[in-house]
């Protein structure tokens, strides 16, 4: 008994060193790129790690962080961030898949093609065009607002508190939806088009049809583009750096620039890691709570 | 056989990209176990600089673009030059930007990778990476005659390159004023003109005029105190603290100061001029798209400007762009500088630090070589020795104009500690004064985060 046991261990470690042998380039990336640097980054937040110091504090950066007014108010910004553009670019994704993935698939390819642009595109080259366009001079927005007598004197966009973050936001949305749209194509294609012929025949209507049959059956896809898109939106940073600086008056600070400034601008190494594990905490919470909304991705 | 061929690729595979991933430990001793066989070394290496006999070492250059320093044609030609004379030293050159070198040389210091020389200013390589003990002392570069050479040119550019601890990080081979420029016919278009002094100062009062010149000509995009950012935040610093002639920092430079009656006076000043029309705060841009709204002509001035600018911008201009010095209540300036110059990173390799310096000084000293680095910058040497560099070239008339402002270079308080913090807060101070009500109040509080920096990079 002992001896069969035995043997079928070696058997089955035979049959699956290859695959761990495989995976191993893999698991070494991933533990030294991810994994490590995780937990340095909540070692380094318990020290006053500086460009010439580097000294335990405990839970000091912790303290500080909280009583810090411009994290507070990156929070803020970041959390709005995330509570619009979440819902935004999915409900958006899905109408705009909806309306497309029954088309011939040249159509389909085409939208697909259009909507997926801004994500293959570089974030320096969207935004150097997304910047002229809201240029207060010269940008595109402010030209046609003025030629169809909309506003009467120059907006700046970029340069007033009022529209800074709603710019920022915008830009994220036309960057975010490229993706979920062709998940979503590819969701709803493979829908079992029998149910849904069997709800028809039943007299369905197709709101019925969409919410009994369909969601359920995209609904692992949403809980992926769900957690992708709040992951995405609470690591806002690219268009923040290129566009505004976290300005006018920190109403476009987010926590990762905020993180990115503290470190690199400031050399205060360990408060920017006490506010990475912060958000990565956050953003657990944020992707625990979507897991639980949507029963784990379950389409039953 | 399948599966002993998939180990053999596997193990191929972790075994490549453990060999791609390693690197060879440099074979010298510890920083602190070397010094003083770095010292030895160093003094060595001026000596070998000055024979010729430079020991073989493969060093790295990191550079700002510095006029045509950002320029791998240039460059490549200057380490030509250098290898003609010293065949022993292979010289690598990355080209840093304004944008994200900061970044790439605080990571570089904190993966020890950083390069052996580095082209900057003192901020950068004196009271920031030199403050905090990443730097080489620069002290048998500055022996007596270059001492000499450079004070001669100005005190301030000696005193910038030293560090509160005595030492110099800094060897500096160019330095210039930057001033702001006017659309030169659309102020005389606007009959402006008559308010710019000959010698290009004019007072505060005179600017107001000119201002409202220009918008009852039309033009209501006059200038822009841009504050999206902190690039070229010079011209704002100076056109604020010279409207009521207040002074940036105090003299020892360890305060900030522009929350003083004269700096509160200045910022008001603006603040009045951009709420009655006659100037613009913009949170949404920062010099670099200033310049290109000058350039372009939508703007009839711009606070950021030098004569390095001139020779860039002269091409793109439909119209002339004139030079002309910031408004002060007395009519007499005190222009912001700038200084470049070359410092070296401890890396602990004395043969390394050696090599550099060797390089440093024919870049900066050679006889030859020092008149086309200073050239390739387009600003002004700060070797008196140096003369002239651009007497009978076609550049002469126009680094003629910029040589007239230099006699109104003011301090280089960019030295001072925390200089870092104070630069973001500076451009937060100019978008609040846009929105409140309580200039003196928002001063304030500017001044008292930049001196909590300044205090605890002091200790």
């Amino acid at each position: 008994m002992g001896n069969s046991l035995k043997r079928n261990r070696v058997l089955v470690w035979r049959e699956t060193r290859a695959a761990y042998l495989f995976l191993l380039p893999a698991l070494i990336f991933f533990l030294g790129f991810v994994i490590v640097p995780m937990f340095l980054c909540l070692f380094y937040s318990f020290f006053n790690y500086t460009m010439n110091d580097f000294s335990f504090v405990g839970l000091q950066n912790y303290v500080e962080m909280f009583g810090d007014p411009i994290f507070q108010k990156a929070l803020v910004n970041t959390v709005i961030i995330v509570v619009v553009a979440v819902p935004t670019v999915t409900v958006f994704s899905l109408w705009v898949a909806s309306a497309i993935y029954k088309m011939n698939a040249f159509s389909r390819a085409f939208y697909r093609c259009v909507f997926y642009l801004p994500v293959v595109t570089g974030t320096v080259a969207v935004s150097v065009v997304w910047k002229w366009m809201f240029n207060k001079y010269t940008g595109l927005f402010n030209y046609v607002l003025n030629g169809i007598g909309v506003i009467d004197e120059q907006i700046n966009w970029l340069g007033d508190e009022r529209t800074a973050l709603a710019c920022i936001i915008l830009i994220l949305f036309t960057t975010s939806i490229g993706q979920p749209i062709v998940l979503y194509v590819a969701a709803l294609g493979n829908v079992d088009t029998t149910l849904v012929e069997a709800s028809e025949v039943d007299g369905a209507t197709k709101l019925q049809t969409f919410w009994k049959i369909k969601w359920p059956s995209i609904m692992p896809t949403t809980l992926y583009i769900l957690i992708i898109t709040t992951i995405n939106s609470f690591q806002c940073y690219a268009l923040i750096q290129l566009l505004t600086s976290g300005g006018p008056n920190h109403a476009t600070d987010t926590i990762m620039y905020y993180i990115y400034y503290q470190a690199f601008k400031l050399n205060r190494y360990g408060y920017g890691n006490a506010m990475g594990i912060f958000l990565a905490v956050v953003i657990a919470i944020f992707s625990l709570i979507q897991f639980k909304v949507t029963n784990n991705g379950k389409n039953d | 056989m399948k599966k002993l061929i998939a180990l053999l690729l596997t193990g191929t595979m972790v075994f490549s990209m453990t060999a791609c991933g390693s690197k060879d430990e440099p074979a010298t001793a510890p920083a602190e176990e070397q010094s003083g066989e770095t010292a030895e070394t160093e003094s060595g290496a001026a000596e070998d600089a000055a024979s010729g006999d430079a020991a073989a070492a493969d060093i790295t250059l990191w550079t700002y673009p510095v006029g045509s320093f950002g320029d791998a044609a240039t460059v490549d030609g200057f380490v030509a030059a250098f290898n003609e004379k010293y065949p022993d030293i292979h010289v690598t050159v990355e080209y840093l930007d304004y944008t994200s070198g900061d970044d790439q040389v605080t990571a570089a210091i904190e993966a020890g990778t950083t390069p052996d020389i580095v082209l900057e200013g003192p901020e950068r390589l004196v009271s920031n990476w030199g403050a905090k003990g990443k730097m080489v002392s620069l002290e048998d570069l500055w022996d007596e005659e270059a001492l000499a050479d450079i004070s001669a040119t100005s005190e301030a550019v000696v005193a910038a390159c030293k560090a509160p601890d005595g030492n110099y990080y800094e060897y500096p081979f160019v330095m210039t004023t930057h001033t702001m420029a006017i659309n030169y016919e659309l102020f005389e278009a606007a009959d402006a003109l008559q308010y710019i002094n000959e010698d290009r100062t004019w007072t505060t009062e005179n600017f107001e005029k000119a201002l409202q010149a220009l918008v009852d000509y039309g033009q209501t995009n006059t200038g822009v105190v841009y504050c999206g950012g902190q690039g070229g935040d010079q011209g704002t610093r100076a056109l604020a603290m010279n409207l009521y002639s207040a002074q940036f920092t105090n003299a020892e430079h360890t305060e900030w100061t522009m929350n003083s009656e004269a700096g509160v006076k200045g910022l008001q000043q603006l603040k009045d001029w951009a709420d009655a029309g006659l100037l613009a705060f913009d949170a949404g841009i920062q010099a670099a798209d200033e310049l290109q709204l000058f350039a372009n002509g939508t703007l009839a001035m711009t606070f950021c400007w030098n004569a390095s600018n001139q020779a860039q911008y002269a091409s793109q201009t439909a119209f002339t762009p004139y030079a002309v010095a910031f408004p002060s209540d007395d009519a007499v300036p005190e222009l912001a500088g700038g200084i470049w110059g070359f410092g070296i990173f401890d890396n602990g390799d004395a043969d390394k630090i050696a090599a550099a310096k060797t390089f440093i000084e024919f870049i900066c000293d050679d006889e030859v070589q020092g008149l086309e680095s200073v050239k390739a910058t387009g600003f002004f040497p700060v070797r008196s020795s140096f003369g002239n560099p651009y007497e009978g070239t076609e550049d002469e008339e126009r680094m003629a104009t910029f040589g007239s402002f230099q006699q109104w270079l003011g301090d280089y308080y960019n030295v001072t500690l925390g200089w870092a913090e104070q630069r973001t807060e500076w451009w937060n101070l100019l978008q609040r004064v846009e929105q409140t009500s309580d200039v003196q109040a928002e001063a304030d509080l500017y001044a008292e985060t930049c001196n909590a920096a300044t205090a605890a990079a002091s200790n």
